[in-house]
């Protein structure tokens, strides 16, 4: 289920980018599994079809689905998206942009590990999609 | 056929002394979904006045659907759906005669529209229009101008009044009539969720003039939140480059700024400032921020 949380600090199309992402990597959403139509989604979130349509095409663009023309959007097959270090690069800035945000909130170490943690393995306990790592 | 659905260079338009719109030049594409922000006495509602030839400007031209506002013809009229705020229908009609003196006035009715809509609403054929309460009214206005399919919609503050389930049917029906029929839309709403879903396009307006024409997105991502320390001696706020709004907590420095990249990192290194951190902002806080930089308060009237 995609949630939107109007007021977050990402645009909408992020949160739907980040969503789907996240369904494919738990393994909710398997590969060859349809995606919505843009119209589809748009209604049931009551969003905007251009944000929508943007976000499909972010997703695309990145091969987590793949378009058949006619037929929609489907979930691709896994398989490595990135070079080994552009891999390195991304989980570098990833981990920079994380520290980055909560350097300023009020937790120790150890806090911060075992929130990490638990959402990483909640990752882990779907079918085990990691992009890349095939 | 012009290109552009709305087109004003230059407008103004004084009340007495007052000046209510200032130099306002704009430029909307046809199609999608325009929404208009701006406080309390920005102009907004002066400024669809205008544009429907309802006043007249004190200097400067607008243009809509190619015409001179002040030129329209009925048949042009007929293309144009407009809602105002108070959702002016005759109140001594019954829904039903209403309803029928649209659908006979407008070639495109929709039917579907109009029934889809108003299911929304526990309003009934042979209630009088003074019988309904404010958002009944509300709903059945927004029906009617829906279902008129015009080419340009002008709708000012369309919501307000309108319980959740409602609002939600409404923002479908006007996304989908958008995207089905190339409609093009502009409204005027204080709800920035309510834009953050459907707007292709935000117009920020402040004090009668036009501040910013962008997508939602593209206006949130100018806007940044720092919170830093200044452990020598804290600047001024007319120092601080790109400053929206400032707050003090304890010794660290909230600041909202806009468009504030480079000068900004360079005068917090000047300054011996500690960041803690640089975060994105919400639409809503964004624009907020924005507002309330110049908004009038009561020390500053005094």
């Amino acid at each position: 289920m995609i949630k939107i949380n109007t007021g977050d600090s990402r645009p909408i199309f992020r949160q739907i980018v980040d969503s789907i992402r996240r369904q494919i990597a738990t393994g909710e959403l398997e590969p060859g599994s349809k995606l919505p139509s843009v119209r589809g989604l748009a209604m049931q979130l009551t969003v905007n079809t251009n944000t929508v349509a943007k976000a499909y095409s972010e997703l695309t663009a990145q091969g987590w689905v793949e378009s058949r023309p006619g037929l929609g959007l489907f979930v691709s097959k896994p398989r490595k998206l990135f070079s080994d270090r552009e891999q390195e690069r991304r989980l570098n800035e990833a981990i920079q942009q994380f520290i980055n945000q909560v350097i300023g909130l009020d937790y120790d170490a150890g806090q911060l590990l075992e929130r990490l943690e638990r959402e990483i393995k909640a990752l882990e306990k779907g079918q085990g999609r990691s992009a890349g790592n095939e | 056929m012009s290109e552009f659905a709305i087109r004003t260079q230059g407008l103004c338009k004084h009340y007495g002394r007052k000046r209510v719109l200032h130099n306002l030049s704009l430029d909307l594409p046809r199609g999608g979904i325009h929404a208009l922000v701006g406080s309390n006495g920005a102009g907004k509602s002066t400024l669809f006045r205008l544009l429907l030839g309802l006043t007249e400007p004190s200097s400067g031209s607008s243009e809509i659907l190619g015409c001179e506002s002040c030129q329209l013809t009925p048949a042009l009229r007929g293309r144009i759906g407009f809602v105002n705020e108070e959702h002016t229908l005759p109140e001594w009609m019954r829904v039903e005669a209403v309803m029928e003196m649209q659908r006979s006035l407008y070639p495109q009715w929709r039917e579907a529209t109009y029934r889809e809509v108003l299911g929304n609403f526990d309003v009934q054929p042979g209630q009088r229009v003074s019988e309904l309460s404010r958002g009944e009214r509300a709903g059945f206005n927004l029906s009617l101008a829906l279902a008129q399919s015009p080419e340009l919609l002008i709708l000012d503050e369309p919501t307000l009044g309108l319980d959740v389930v409602a609002k939600r049917a409404f923002l479908e029906a006007l996304m989908f009539i958008g995207t089905d029929s190339g409609c093009t839309i502009l409204y005027c709403s204080h709800q920035m969720e309510e834009i953050e879903r459907v707007a292709d396009n935000l117009l920020i307006m402040e004090r009668g003039e036009l501040k910013s024409v962008s997508p939602p997105d593209e206006f949130s991502a100018r806007v940044h939140h720092w919170i830093v320390e200044f452990p020598e001696r804290p600047p001024a706020n007319n120092e601080i480059p790109g400053l929206l709004q400032l707050r003090r907590i304890d010794d660290s420095y909230q600041l909202t700024v806009l468009d504030a990249g480079e000068p900004l990192q360079q005068f917090l290194q000047d300054r011996g400032a500690r960041v803690h951190c640089k975060l994105q902002v919400s639409l809503d806080e964004a624009v907020n921020s924005y507002l309330a930089k110049n908004h009038r308060t009561a020390q500053a009237a005094q």
